[in-house]
């Protein structure tokens, strides 16, 4: 089975944070408003919703990636 | 060019010279080159690996990647290009420039033999300081006819110096293959392998000057009698960049994991606490029984710093030169590195809360980036907070350690 993590590209991410909101459970925001990531594996369940809020990041920076 | 080019650098050898072997009356032309090393063998692409492999040689750019793992990862066919990485962007190295202006040949040497035996068509050699680009083309006029600006070709080899700029983050592998397919000179956000997409987006070899140096003399010696000095998981021999608070500052050949006292010692360094690997290395609770390897010794910086100093107040002004060179690209580097220059210009003051913030946002910086110039500059600033207790006691309590900061951790100004 393939598994998903989370990844943010650093150079694009400008901090909108939109991440925050839809992934509660995985993303954080630091105190100048960049994602923090728990690191924890997507699970299958969850997959749809990663995949959402992957195309909502306006900076395209949140990425899905297989591990 | 650069603050420390006034300080001669002195040729220091500890054991047998390798690198830097008939290079004590200066520069070594294609005659002397030839008269030291002798002829460079042609050999194959598994001649290459067995050697690296059986050497267990590790790249000297600072990652300390094993070579034989990047060979191992290039594809059988369709090899690009041999890159040399000689932007040394370290602002205290000055291991890789040396190279290329007293043994030009040597690297070249390196460079040539390998791309000839990957069948990589093209040799690139990245490098910003004028002397040693000055030197490498006076290097590949000797070697090569049919000159056009910038360009060589050697026995259908086509050989190229391209000038990078210097800038921290422009010396990571990634940026410099950017800024050598005309891109800007940042670390791209995603992370490639430089032998999968490198220049052009063709599989690639890239490696420090030093590596290339030490794949000559390997190739000419053999792994045996490389291994004859050093230690038995990395033989050979390393080059180390010694500066600070000592007599003899410059660039030293020593067998690897020599002891860092006999290094020390020999440079006639002044008692008081050493950095092992740079700017983003770390400072030692102690230099008893330390011995100097990859990854710890990183590019080969050794720093003393003495005791007349200010430490924390020398670790603030690096850490303001750590967070001028972000490129600016990854929110946590940028905002996070110029919150601890402030946090570190509040604990010097004896600001409780400069301490407590600074603990805070080492953990924010380290791993949030697309290179590790944020990892290598929270882990020189952690490993100062953790030897210098003493001295951020006194400052917490009074404002200072009652001495002034002299300066003694180089800082370029600028382009350096």
């Amino acid at each position: 089975m393939t598994e998903h993590q989370l990844e943010i590209d650093w150079t694009r991410c400008d901090a909108h944070g939109l991440c925050a909101t839809l992934l509660p459970d995985d993303v954080t925001l630091d105190e100048w408003g960049f994602p923090v990531l728990r690191g924890r594996r997507v699970t299958p369940s969850e997959l749809t919703n990663a995949r959402r809020a992957v195309l909502a990041c306006p900076a395209l920076a949140l990425r899905l990636q297989r591990s | 060019m650069t603050i420390l080019q006034e300080i001669p650098q002195q040729l220091l050898v500890i054991g047998e010279a390798r690198l830097l072997a008939g290079l004590d009356r200066g520069r070594a032309d294609l005659v002397r080159h030839l008269w030291t090393h002798g002829e460079q063998p042609q050999l194959t692409r598994e001649a290459y690996a067995a050697l690296a492999e059986e050497a267990g040689l590790k790249g000297r750019g600072g990652a300390g990647f094993p070579v034989t793992r990047k060979l191992a990862d290039l594809p059988a066919q369709g090899i690009e290009a041999v890159v040399v990485n000689g932007s040394e962007s370290e602002p205290v190295s000055r291991k890789d420039r040396l190279l290329l202006t007293l043994a030009p040949h040597l690297v070249l040497d390196g460079a040539t033999g390998l791309a000839r035996a990957l069948g990589a068509h093209r040799v690139v050699v990245a490098v910003h300081d004028a002397t040693a680009a000055a030197s490498l083309r006076a290097a590949l006029a000797e070697r090569v006819t049919d000159e056009a600006e910038h360009r060589y070709r050697s026995d259908g080899l086509d050989i190229q110096i391209a000038d990078t700029p210097g800038r921290f983050v422009a010396g990571e592998a990634r940026a410099v293959l950017s800024i050598l397919g005309g891109g800007p000179a940042v670390p791209p956000g995603r992370r490639t392998l430089p032998t999968r997409q490198g220049l052009d987006g063709r599989p690639t070899f890239l490696s420090n000057v030093e590596t290339f140096a030490q794949l000559a003399v390997l190739a000419r010696l053999g792994s045996r009698q490389f291994s004859a000095t050093g230690l038995r998981g990395e033989p050979g021999t390393q080059l180390l960049t010694i500066a600070g608070a000592v007599q003899r500052p410059g660039v030293l050949e020593t067998p690897t994991g020599i002891p860092l006292d006999t290094v020390l010692q020999y440079a006639g360094a002044e008692p008081g606490p050493v950095l092992v690997g740079g700017y983003h290395g770390r400072w030692l609770p102690q230099t008893d029984g330390v011995t100097l390897s990859r990854p710890q010794v990183s590019a080969g910086i050794v720093l003393a710093l003495g005791s007349t100093t200010c430490p924390l107040g020398e670790v603030h002004r690096v850490a303001q030169w750590l967070a001028s060179q972000s490129a600016g690209q990854c929110g946590p580097c940028l905002f996070g590195l110029g919150a601890l220059v402030d946090d570190f210009a509040r604990l010097l003051q004896g600001d409780p809360t400069g301490w407590q913030d600074a603990q805070r946002h080492l953990g924010l910086v380290p791993g949030r980036g697309a290179c590790a110039h944020p990892d290598g500059s929270a882990r020189f600033l952690a490993s100062a907070l953790e030897i210098f207790t003493d001295d951020l006691q006194r400052h917490l309590t009074t404002g200072t350690c009652g001495r002034a900061v002299q300066g003694v951790l180089p800082v370029p100004g600028g382009a350096w």
